[in-house]
Protein backbone atom coordinates (compact mmCIF):
# COMPACT_ATOMS: atom_id res chain seq x y z
CA UNK A 1 0.00 0.00 0.00
CA UNK A 2 1.76 3.61 -1.34
CA UNK A 3 0.22 6.68 -0.53
CA UNK A 4 -0.69 8.77 -3.30
CA UNK A 5 -1.78 12.37 -2.45
CA UNK A 6 -1.89 13.61 -5.67
CA UNK A 7 -5.80 13.05 -5.49
CA UNK A 8 -5.39 15.69 -3.00
CA UNK A 9 -3.75 17.98 -5.29
CA UNK A 10 -5.87 17.39 -8.30
CA UNK A 11 -9.06 17.57 -6.45
CA UNK A 12 -8.11 20.39 -4.23
CA UNK A 13 -10.99 22.82 -5.68
CA UNK A 14 -13.80 20.94 -4.42
CA UNK A 15 -12.34 20.12 -0.94
CA UNK A 16 -11.53 23.70 -1.05
CA UNK A 17 -15.60 24.15 -1.97
CA UNK A 18 -16.61 21.67 1.09
CA UNK A 19 -13.90 23.81 3.14
CA UNK A 20 -15.84 26.79 2.42
CA UNK A 21 -18.74 25.27 3.19
CA UNK A 22 -18.15 23.48 6.51
CA UNK A 23 -17.17 27.07 7.82
CA UNK A 24 -20.39 28.67 7.03
CA UNK A 25 -22.31 26.26 8.41
CA UNK A 26 -19.68 26.80 11.70
CA UNK A 27 -20.39 30.64 11.53
CA UNK A 28 -23.80 30.65 10.49
CA UNK A 29 -25.04 28.24 13.13
CA UNK A 30 -22.80 30.00 15.94
CA UNK A 31 -24.41 32.74 15.51
CA UNK A 32 -27.97 31.34 15.30
CA UNK A 33 -27.32 29.03 18.26
CA UNK A 34 -25.74 32.35 20.60
CA UNK A 35 -29.00 34.17 20.05
CA UNK A 36 -31.04 30.84 20.79
CA UNK A 37 -29.03 30.33 23.95
CA UNK A 38 -29.03 33.91 24.88
CA UNK A 39 -33.23 33.65 24.85
CA UNK A 40 -33.49 30.24 26.58
CA UNK A 41 -30.53 30.99 29.30
CA UNK A 42 -32.24 34.21 30.27
CA UNK A 43 -35.65 32.02 30.32
CA UNK A 44 -34.00 30.16 33.03
CA UNK A 45 -32.89 32.41 34.69
CA UNK A 46 -36.00 34.88 35.01
CA UNK A 47 -38.32 34.76 37.96
CA UNK A 48 -41.02 33.63 35.83
CA UNK A 49 -41.36 29.92 36.55
CA UNK A 50 -43.44 28.72 33.61
CA UNK A 51 -40.33 30.37 31.08
CA UNK A 52 -37.72 28.35 33.45
CA UNK A 53 -39.47 25.31 33.05
CA UNK A 54 -39.76 25.46 29.24
CA UNK A 55 -35.58 26.82 29.07
CA UNK A 56 -35.13 23.36 31.20
CA UNK A 57 -37.12 21.61 28.62
CA UNK A 58 -35.56 22.73 25.59
CA UNK A 59 -32.19 22.60 26.89
CA UNK A 60 -32.95 18.72 28.24
CA UNK A 61 -34.40 18.19 24.72
CA UNK A 62 -31.54 19.09 22.38
CA UNK A 63 -28.83 18.12 25.40
CA UNK A 64 -29.97 14.56 25.27
CA UNK A 65 -31.01 13.45 21.94
CA UNK A 66 -27.85 12.42 19.75
CA UNK A 67 -27.03 15.26 17.43
CA UNK A 68 -27.54 12.84 13.95
CA UNK A 69 -30.48 11.78 15.53
CA UNK A 70 -31.86 15.19 15.23
CA UNK A 71 -30.43 16.37 12.20
CA UNK A 72 -32.47 13.34 10.36
CA UNK A 73 -34.88 14.32 12.55
CA UNK A 74 -35.16 17.37 10.81
CA UNK A 75 -34.84 16.56 7.49
CA UNK A 76 -36.80 13.38 7.27
CA UNK A 77 -39.53 14.26 10.04
CA UNK A 78 -40.25 18.01 10.28
CA UNK A 79 -41.33 18.56 6.62
CA UNK A 80 -44.14 16.13 7.32
CA UNK A 81 -45.40 17.23 10.55
CA UNK A 82 -45.15 21.00 9.34
CA UNK A 83 -46.55 19.88 6.05
CA UNK A 84 -43.79 22.48 4.51
CA UNK A 85 -40.44 21.92 2.13
CA UNK A 86 -37.69 22.27 3.77
CA UNK A 87 -34.30 22.12 1.73
CA UNK A 88 -31.31 20.29 3.57
CA UNK A 89 -29.02 23.14 4.00
CA UNK A 90 -32.08 25.10 6.16
CA UNK A 91 -33.12 21.36 8.02
CA UNK A 92 -28.77 21.24 8.42
CA UNK A 93 -28.99 24.89 9.90
CA UNK A 94 -31.64 24.40 12.49
CA UNK A 95 -30.90 21.34 13.50
CA UNK A 96 -27.36 22.74 14.47
CA UNK A 97 -27.98 26.16 15.84
CA UNK A 98 -30.96 24.48 18.16
CA UNK A 99 -28.30 21.91 19.18
CA UNK A 100 -25.55 24.54 20.10
CA UNK A 101 -28.02 27.23 21.40
CA UNK A 102 -28.40 24.12 24.36
CA UNK A 103 -25.26 24.53 25.12
CA UNK A 104 -24.67 28.16 24.67
CA UNK A 105 -27.79 28.27 27.31
CA UNK A 106 -26.16 26.03 29.87
CA UNK A 107 -22.73 28.49 29.55
CA UNK A 108 -24.93 31.40 29.79
CA UNK A 109 -26.94 29.71 32.80
CA UNK A 110 -23.72 28.33 34.78
CA UNK A 111 -22.07 31.88 34.24
CA UNK A 112 -24.65 34.37 35.46
CA UNK A 113 -25.08 31.95 38.23
CA UNK A 114 -21.46 32.30 39.13
CA UNK A 115 -21.48 35.56 39.86
CA UNK A 116 -21.61 36.66 43.55
CA UNK A 117 -24.91 37.23 44.78
CA UNK A 118 -24.25 40.29 46.40
CA UNK A 119 -24.05 41.89 42.89
CA UNK A 120 -27.54 41.59 42.37
CA UNK A 121 -28.24 43.16 46.14
CA UNK A 122 -25.89 45.73 45.50
CA UNK A 123 -27.62 46.82 42.04
CA UNK A 124 -31.04 46.10 43.71
CA UNK A 125 -30.19 48.65 46.88
CA UNK A 126 -29.44 51.36 44.40
CA UNK A 127 -32.77 50.86 42.55
CA UNK A 128 -31.89 48.94 39.54
CA UNK A 129 -34.81 46.85 37.68
CA UNK A 130 -34.13 43.07 36.69
CA UNK A 131 -33.17 44.14 33.38
CA UNK A 132 -30.94 47.10 34.54
CA UNK A 133 -28.91 45.12 36.97
CA UNK A 134 -29.03 41.87 33.65
CA UNK A 135 -27.53 44.29 31.46
CA UNK A 136 -25.51 46.67 33.50
CA UNK A 137 -24.07 44.65 35.93
CA UNK A 138 -24.72 40.78 35.66
CA UNK A 139 -24.08 39.82 32.19
CA UNK A 140 -21.15 42.14 31.71
CA UNK A 141 -19.16 40.11 34.38
CA UNK A 142 -20.62 36.94 33.24
CA UNK A 143 -19.78 36.84 29.89
CA UNK A 144 -16.20 37.35 30.24
CA UNK A 145 -15.96 34.26 31.99
CA UNK A 146 -18.22 32.52 29.84
CA UNK A 147 -15.58 33.22 26.87
CA UNK A 148 -13.63 30.23 27.36
CA UNK A 149 -16.05 27.32 27.61
CA UNK A 150 -17.67 29.49 24.74
CA UNK A 151 -14.94 29.02 22.95
CA UNK A 152 -14.65 25.39 23.45
CA UNK A 153 -18.39 25.16 22.48
CA UNK A 154 -17.88 26.55 19.26
CA UNK A 155 -14.70 24.61 18.41
CA UNK A 156 -16.68 22.04 19.15
CA UNK A 157 -19.77 23.00 16.51
CA UNK A 158 -16.62 23.35 13.51
CA UNK A 159 -16.16 18.95 14.29
CA UNK A 160 -20.36 18.74 14.22
CA UNK A 161 -20.63 20.24 11.00
CA UNK A 162 -19.60 17.20 9.57
CA UNK A 163 -22.45 15.43 10.24
CA UNK A 164 -24.04 18.06 8.11
CA UNK A 165 -22.47 14.91 5.03
CA UNK A 166 -24.84 12.65 6.30
CA UNK A 167 -27.82 14.79 4.77
CA UNK A 168 -26.01 15.23 1.73
CA UNK A 169 -25.12 19.00 2.30
CA UNK A 170 -21.63 19.18 0.28
CA UNK A 171 -19.31 19.94 3.68
CA UNK A 172 -15.89 18.94 3.78
CA UNK A 173 -16.77 15.73 4.75
CA UNK A 174 -19.11 14.88 2.28
CA UNK A 175 -16.52 16.16 -0.15
CA UNK A 176 -13.85 13.86 0.94
CA UNK A 177 -16.50 10.90 0.64
CA UNK A 178 -17.46 12.08 -3.26
CA UNK A 179 -13.83 11.97 -4.10
CA UNK A 180 -13.03 8.80 -2.67
CA UNK A 181 -16.06 7.36 -4.41
CA UNK A 182 -14.00 7.95 -7.36
CA UNK A 183 -10.69 7.75 -6.96
CA UNK A 184 -10.72 4.96 -4.74
CA UNK A 185 -8.10 6.62 -2.22
CA UNK A 186 -9.84 7.00 1.13
CA UNK A 187 -6.54 6.75 3.02
CA UNK A 188 -5.37 9.36 1.55
CA UNK A 189 -8.46 11.82 1.34
CA UNK A 190 -9.48 10.94 5.12
CA UNK A 191 -5.92 11.52 6.13
CA UNK A 192 -6.16 14.93 4.51
CA UNK A 193 -9.78 16.04 5.89
CA UNK A 194 -8.54 14.78 9.43
CA UNK A 195 -5.02 17.27 9.24
CA UNK A 196 -7.19 20.35 7.98
CA UNK A 197 -9.48 20.25 10.82
CA UNK A 198 -6.31 19.97 13.14
CA UNK A 199 -4.66 22.52 11.36
CA UNK A 200 -7.66 24.87 11.65
CA UNK A 201 -8.69 23.59 15.12
CA UNK A 202 -5.30 23.43 17.16
CA UNK A 203 -4.74 27.23 17.05
CA UNK A 204 -8.41 27.98 18.66
CA UNK A 205 -7.96 25.18 21.34
CA UNK A 206 -4.87 26.87 21.93
CA UNK A 207 -6.31 30.12 22.18
CA UNK A 208 -9.24 28.85 24.23
CA UNK A 209 -7.37 27.59 26.36
CA UNK A 210 -5.13 30.40 27.17
CA UNK A 211 -8.06 32.67 27.83
CA UNK A 212 -9.53 29.78 30.10
CA UNK A 213 -6.15 29.71 32.26
CA UNK A 214 -6.22 33.82 32.28
CA UNK A 215 -10.12 33.45 33.61
CA UNK A 216 -11.52 34.94 30.19
CA UNK A 217 -11.07 38.02 28.99
CA UNK A 218 -10.02 41.08 30.80
CA UNK A 219 -11.43 44.04 29.39
CA UNK B 1 -27.34 64.60 65.60
CA UNK B 2 -31.25 64.18 67.28
CA UNK B 3 -33.55 66.53 66.48
CA UNK B 4 -35.90 66.50 68.50
CA UNK B 5 -39.49 66.44 67.19
CA UNK B 6 -38.16 66.04 63.58
CA UNK B 7 -39.90 63.86 61.06
CA UNK B 8 -39.68 59.56 60.96
CA UNK B 9 -37.55 58.66 58.00
CA UNK B 10 -38.13 54.70 58.92
CA UNK B 11 -40.68 52.88 60.06
CA UNK B 12 -40.53 49.01 61.30
CA UNK B 13 -44.01 47.69 62.98
CA UNK B 14 -43.92 43.92 63.76
CA UNK B 15 -42.05 42.56 61.14
CA UNK B 16 -41.95 38.92 60.96
CA UNK B 17 -39.23 36.79 58.79
CA UNK B 18 -39.23 33.56 58.96
CA UNK B 19 -36.35 31.47 56.49
CA UNK B 20 -37.53 27.47 56.24
CA UNK B 21 -39.41 26.94 59.64
CA UNK B 22 -36.47 28.63 61.30
CA UNK B 23 -37.91 31.98 62.63
CA UNK B 24 -35.39 34.81 62.43
CA UNK B 25 -37.38 37.84 62.86
CA UNK B 26 -40.27 38.01 65.60
CA UNK B 27 -42.12 40.75 65.39
CA UNK B 28 -39.70 43.92 65.02
CA UNK B 29 -40.57 47.54 65.04
CA UNK B 30 -38.29 50.42 64.87
CA UNK B 31 -38.75 53.29 64.56
CA UNK B 32 -35.60 56.30 63.46
CA UNK B 33 -36.04 59.94 63.23
CA UNK B 34 -34.43 62.59 60.35
CA UNK B 35 -30.98 62.73 61.73
CA UNK B 36 -30.87 60.09 63.79
CA UNK B 37 -28.24 57.50 64.57
CA UNK B 38 -29.05 53.79 65.60
CA UNK B 39 -26.67 51.03 65.88
CA UNK B 40 -28.20 48.13 65.68
CA UNK B 41 -25.87 45.08 68.36
CA UNK B 42 -26.58 41.43 69.05
CA UNK B 43 -25.19 37.93 68.79
CA UNK B 44 -24.36 36.41 65.53
CA UNK B 45 -27.21 34.58 63.86
CA UNK B 46 -29.81 37.36 66.17
CA UNK B 47 -31.39 38.38 62.85
CA UNK B 48 -29.28 41.60 62.31
CA UNK B 49 -28.67 41.10 58.92
CA UNK B 50 -32.17 39.94 57.76
CA UNK B 51 -33.44 43.00 59.71
CA UNK B 52 -31.16 45.54 57.69
CA UNK B 53 -32.56 43.82 54.01
CA UNK B 54 -35.71 43.58 55.40
CA UNK B 55 -35.78 47.46 55.05
CA UNK B 56 -35.45 47.59 51.63
CA UNK B 57 -36.30 44.11 50.77
CA UNK B 58 -34.01 42.35 49.63
CA UNK B 59 -34.97 39.73 52.03
CA UNK B 60 -39.19 39.88 51.95
CA UNK B 61 -40.40 39.60 55.37
CA UNK B 62 -43.27 37.44 55.63
CA UNK B 63 -45.12 40.18 57.92
CA UNK B 64 -45.76 43.65 59.16
CA UNK B 65 -45.54 47.17 57.92
CA UNK B 66 -42.41 49.43 57.02
CA UNK B 67 -42.61 53.22 55.72
CA UNK B 68 -39.61 54.81 53.97
CA UNK B 69 -39.46 58.46 53.71
CA UNK B 70 -43.25 58.49 54.53
CA UNK B 71 -43.92 56.04 51.68
CA UNK B 72 -45.32 52.65 52.55
CA UNK B 73 -43.27 50.30 50.68
CA UNK B 74 -44.76 46.49 52.63
CA UNK B 75 -47.80 46.20 54.50
CA UNK B 76 -48.61 42.17 54.72
CA UNK B 77 -50.99 41.23 57.57
CA UNK B 78 -50.76 38.06 59.32
CA UNK B 79 -51.94 35.58 56.69
CA UNK B 80 -50.07 36.76 54.10
CA UNK B 81 -52.80 39.23 52.75
CA UNK B 82 -50.82 41.95 50.86
CA UNK B 83 -52.45 45.38 50.83
CA UNK B 84 -50.08 47.59 48.83
CA UNK B 85 -49.89 45.38 45.43
CA UNK B 86 -47.23 47.65 44.57
CA UNK B 87 -45.15 47.20 41.28
CA UNK B 88 -41.72 46.05 40.87
CA UNK B 89 -41.17 49.37 39.86
CA UNK B 90 -42.65 51.21 42.52
CA UNK B 91 -40.65 49.11 45.01
CA UNK B 92 -37.43 49.83 43.28
CA UNK B 93 -37.92 53.36 43.46
CA UNK B 94 -39.05 53.51 47.32
CA UNK B 95 -35.83 51.34 48.39
CA UNK B 96 -33.85 53.78 46.34
CA UNK B 97 -34.57 56.18 49.16
CA UNK B 98 -32.31 53.88 51.34
CA UNK B 99 -29.02 53.49 50.68
CA UNK B 100 -26.87 50.34 51.78
CA UNK B 101 -23.64 49.87 52.76
CA UNK B 102 -22.54 45.89 52.69
CA UNK B 103 -20.31 44.05 54.59
CA UNK B 104 -18.24 42.75 51.74
CA UNK B 105 -18.45 45.96 49.72
CA UNK B 106 -20.13 44.59 46.83
CA UNK B 107 -18.53 46.83 44.40
CA UNK B 108 -18.89 46.53 41.08
CA UNK B 109 -15.40 45.20 40.12
CA UNK B 110 -16.01 46.13 35.70
CA UNK B 111 -16.31 49.84 36.68
CA UNK B 112 -14.17 52.33 38.05
CA UNK B 113 -14.48 54.09 41.75
CA UNK B 114 -16.39 57.32 39.60
CA UNK B 115 -18.55 54.51 37.92
CA UNK B 116 -19.66 52.47 40.74
CA UNK B 117 -20.70 55.97 42.31
CA UNK B 118 -22.63 57.33 39.32
CA UNK B 119 -24.24 54.08 38.37
CA UNK B 120 -27.42 54.71 40.19
CA UNK B 121 -27.70 58.47 39.15
CA UNK B 122 -27.28 57.77 35.41
CA UNK B 123 -29.07 54.06 34.94
CA UNK B 124 -31.70 54.43 37.91
CA UNK B 125 -32.41 58.13 38.08
CA UNK B 126 -31.77 59.47 34.20
CA UNK B 127 -29.44 62.57 35.38
CA UNK B 128 -26.99 63.49 32.59
CA UNK B 129 -23.55 61.76 32.98
CA UNK B 130 -21.73 65.05 33.50
CA UNK B 131 -23.85 66.09 36.19
CA UNK B 132 -23.46 62.57 38.33
CA UNK B 133 -19.80 62.46 37.46
CA UNK B 134 -19.31 65.88 38.82
CA UNK B 135 -21.31 64.74 42.07
CA UNK B 136 -19.88 61.86 42.54
CA UNK B 137 -16.43 63.00 42.20
CA UNK B 138 -17.44 65.13 45.02
CA UNK B 139 -18.65 62.23 46.72
CA UNK B 140 -15.22 60.57 46.44
CA UNK B 141 -13.08 63.65 47.32
CA UNK B 142 -15.82 63.32 50.62
CA UNK B 143 -14.48 59.79 51.29
CA UNK B 144 -10.77 60.79 50.42
CA UNK B 145 -10.60 59.22 47.31
CA UNK B 146 -9.70 62.11 45.14
CA UNK B 147 -6.85 60.41 43.72
CA UNK B 148 -8.58 57.19 43.38
CA UNK B 149 -11.68 58.06 41.25
CA UNK B 150 -10.15 56.26 38.02
CA UNK B 151 -9.17 52.47 39.73
CA UNK B 152 -10.79 49.66 39.59
CA UNK B 153 -11.97 48.06 42.96
CA UNK B 154 -9.14 45.04 42.35
CA UNK B 155 -6.52 48.26 42.48
CA UNK B 156 -7.65 49.53 45.99
CA UNK B 157 -7.49 48.25 49.51
CA UNK B 158 -10.57 46.99 51.40
CA UNK B 159 -10.36 50.34 53.38
CA UNK B 160 -10.96 52.07 50.08
CA UNK B 161 -13.47 50.07 48.62
CA UNK B 162 -15.40 50.31 51.33
CA UNK B 163 -15.38 53.87 51.36
CA UNK B 164 -16.19 54.13 47.87
CA UNK B 165 -19.55 51.65 48.72
CA UNK B 166 -20.61 54.49 50.67
CA UNK B 167 -20.44 56.91 48.41
CA UNK B 168 -22.10 54.87 45.68
CA UNK B 169 -24.96 54.61 48.28
CA UNK B 170 -25.22 58.46 48.93
CA UNK B 171 -25.16 59.21 45.00
CA UNK B 172 -28.71 58.19 45.50
CA UNK B 173 -29.21 61.25 48.03
CA UNK B 174 -30.98 58.63 50.38
CA UNK B 175 -33.33 59.23 53.02
CA UNK B 176 -31.24 56.71 55.65
CA UNK B 177 -28.23 54.82 55.23
CA UNK B 178 -28.31 51.38 56.17
CA UNK B 179 -24.98 49.67 57.37
CA UNK B 180 -24.28 46.21 57.56
CA UNK B 181 -20.73 45.61 59.37
CA UNK B 182 -18.83 47.81 57.48
CA UNK B 183 -15.83 46.99 58.48
CA UNK B 184 -15.95 43.54 60.34
CA UNK B 185 -14.42 42.07 56.40
CA UNK B 186 -11.51 44.75 56.63
CA UNK B 187 -7.83 44.33 57.72
CA UNK B 188 -7.57 45.96 61.45
CA UNK B 189 -5.61 48.59 60.56
CA UNK B 190 -8.02 50.10 57.28
CA UNK B 191 -11.36 50.04 59.96
CA UNK B 192 -10.63 53.36 61.46
CA UNK B 193 -11.01 55.47 57.97
CA UNK B 194 -14.01 53.83 57.41
CA UNK B 195 -15.50 54.47 60.55
CA UNK B 196 -13.99 58.60 60.40
CA UNK B 197 -15.80 58.80 57.28
CA UNK B 198 -19.49 57.27 59.20
CA UNK B 199 -18.82 59.51 61.79
CA UNK B 200 -18.08 62.34 59.43
CA UNK B 201 -21.43 61.19 58.26
CA UNK B 202 -23.52 60.91 60.57
CA UNK B 203 -21.93 64.71 62.39
CA UNK B 204 -23.20 65.89 58.78
CA UNK B 205 -27.16 64.69 60.01
CA UNK B 206 -27.52 61.97 57.66
CA UNK B 207 -29.88 59.21 59.15
CA UNK B 208 -28.53 56.30 59.80
CA UNK B 209 -29.06 52.74 60.71
CA UNK B 210 -25.40 50.75 61.97
CA UNK B 211 -25.18 47.19 62.49
CA UNK B 212 -21.75 46.77 63.98
CA UNK B 213 -19.49 44.86 66.68
CA UNK B 214 -17.50 48.02 67.46
CA UNK B 215 -18.90 48.47 70.69
CA UNK B 216 -16.30 51.97 71.16
CA UNK B 217 -17.41 53.07 67.90
CA UNK B 218 -21.41 52.59 68.52
CA UNK B 219 -21.05 54.40 72.15
CA UNK B 220 -19.64 57.55 69.97
CA UNK B 221 -21.73 57.26 67.16
CA UNK B 222 -25.09 56.37 68.44
CA UNK B 223 -28.37 58.70 69.67
CA UNK B 224 -29.93 55.09 70.21
CA UNK B 225 -28.57 51.27 70.38
CA UNK B 226 -30.85 48.69 69.80
CA UNK B 227 -30.00 45.18 70.90
CA UNK B 228 -31.41 41.86 69.07
CA UNK B 229 -31.73 38.90 70.44
CA UNK B 230 -33.20 35.64 68.37
CA UNK B 231 -35.08 37.94 66.52
CA UNK B 232 -36.45 40.35 69.37
CA UNK B 233 -35.57 43.75 70.32
CA UNK B 234 -35.10 43.39 73.80
CA UNK B 235 -33.05 46.48 74.70
CA UNK B 236 -33.57 49.39 72.61
CA UNK B 237 -32.49 53.19 74.61
CA UNK B 238 -29.61 55.81 75.13
CA UNK B 239 -25.71 54.51 74.46
CA UNK B 240 -24.70 55.15 78.24
CA UNK B 241 -27.99 53.22 78.95
CA UNK B 242 -27.73 49.96 76.89
CA UNK B 243 -23.87 49.27 76.53
CA UNK B 244 -23.03 50.45 80.58
CA UNK B 245 -25.91 49.69 82.44
CA UNK B 246 -27.52 46.32 80.98
CA UNK B 247 -30.44 45.31 82.37
CA UNK B 248 -31.30 42.03 80.17
CA UNK B 249 -29.09 39.10 81.05
CA UNK B 250 -28.61 38.49 77.47
CA UNK B 251 -27.22 42.23 77.13
CA UNK B 252 -25.51 42.22 80.12
CA UNK B 253 -23.62 38.57 78.50
CA UNK B 254 -23.13 40.28 75.73
CA UNK B 255 -21.98 43.28 76.79
CA UNK B 256 -19.69 42.04 79.49
CA UNK B 257 -17.65 40.21 76.88
CA UNK B 258 -16.67 43.63 75.01
CA UNK B 259 -15.87 44.54 78.58
CA UNK B 260 -13.59 42.00 79.21
CA UNK B 261 -11.25 42.23 76.36
CA UNK B 262 -11.10 45.93 77.24
CA UNK B 263 -10.35 45.08 81.06
CA UNK B 264 -7.79 42.90 79.48
CA UNK B 265 -6.68 45.47 77.30
CA UNK B 266 -6.38 47.61 80.12
CA UNK B 267 -2.76 46.89 81.64
CA UNK B 268 -1.03 46.89 78.41
CA UNK B 269 -2.37 50.81 77.73
CA UNK B 270 -1.16 51.62 81.16
CA UNK B 271 1.55 50.39 80.65
CA UNK B 272 2.30 51.67 77.40
CA UNK B 273 0.80 55.19 78.89
CA UNK B 274 3.88 54.56 81.78
N1 LIG C 1 -30.88 33.39 53.07
C1 LIG C 1 -30.99 32.65 54.20
N2 LIG C 1 -31.50 31.42 54.15
C2 LIG C 1 -31.64 30.69 55.27
N3 LIG C 1 -31.30 31.10 56.49
C3 LIG C 1 -30.78 32.33 56.61
C4 LIG C 1 -30.60 33.18 55.46
N4 LIG C 1 -30.07 34.35 55.88
C5 LIG C 1 -29.93 34.23 57.21
N5 LIG C 1 -30.35 33.04 57.65
C6 LIG C 1 -30.36 32.58 59.05
O1 LIG C 1 -31.02 33.53 59.80
C7 LIG C 1 -30.40 33.72 61.06
C8 LIG C 1 -30.09 35.19 61.25
O2 LIG C 1 -29.08 35.53 60.34
P1 LIG C 1 -28.54 37.00 60.18
O3 LIG C 1 -29.68 37.91 59.97
O4 LIG C 1 -27.50 36.95 59.13
O5 LIG C 1 -27.90 37.26 61.60
P2 LIG C 1 -26.77 38.28 62.03
O6 LIG C 1 -26.59 39.27 60.93
O7 LIG C 1 -27.30 38.89 63.29
O8 LIG C 1 -25.55 37.47 62.29
C9 LIG C 1 -29.18 32.84 61.06
O9 LIG C 1 -29.47 31.68 61.79
C10 LIG C 1 -28.96 32.51 59.62
O10 LIG C 1 -28.42 31.23 59.49
MG1 LIG D 1 -24.88 39.75 59.81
Amino acid sequence: MTFDFSVITQNAPLLWQGFLISVYYTVITIVAGMIIGLCVGLAQLTPYRVLRWLGRIYVEFFRNIPLLVILLWTYYALPIFMGLNITKGWAGFVALSCYVGAFYAEILRAGVQSIDPGQTDAATAIGMSYSQRMRRIILPQAFRRMVPPLAGQSIIQMKNTTLLSIITVPDLLYQASYISSFTYRPMEIYTAIGIIYVVVLTPLTLLARRLEKRGGLSL
Amino acid sequence: MKREGSETVLELDGIYKRFGDRPVLRGIDLTVKAGEVVVLIGASGSGKTSLLRCINLLNIPDQGRITIAGEPIFDVEEGGRDRLKLTPRQVNRIRAKTGMVFQQFNLFPHMTALGNVIEGPVIVQGIDRATAEKRGSELLDQMGLADHRHKHPAQLSGGQQQRVAIARALAMNPAVMLFDEPTSALDPELVGEVLKAMLALARSGMTMVVVTHELGFAFEIADRVVFLDEGVVVADGAPKDVLLKPEHPRLKAFVGRFHETADMLRPFLEAAQR
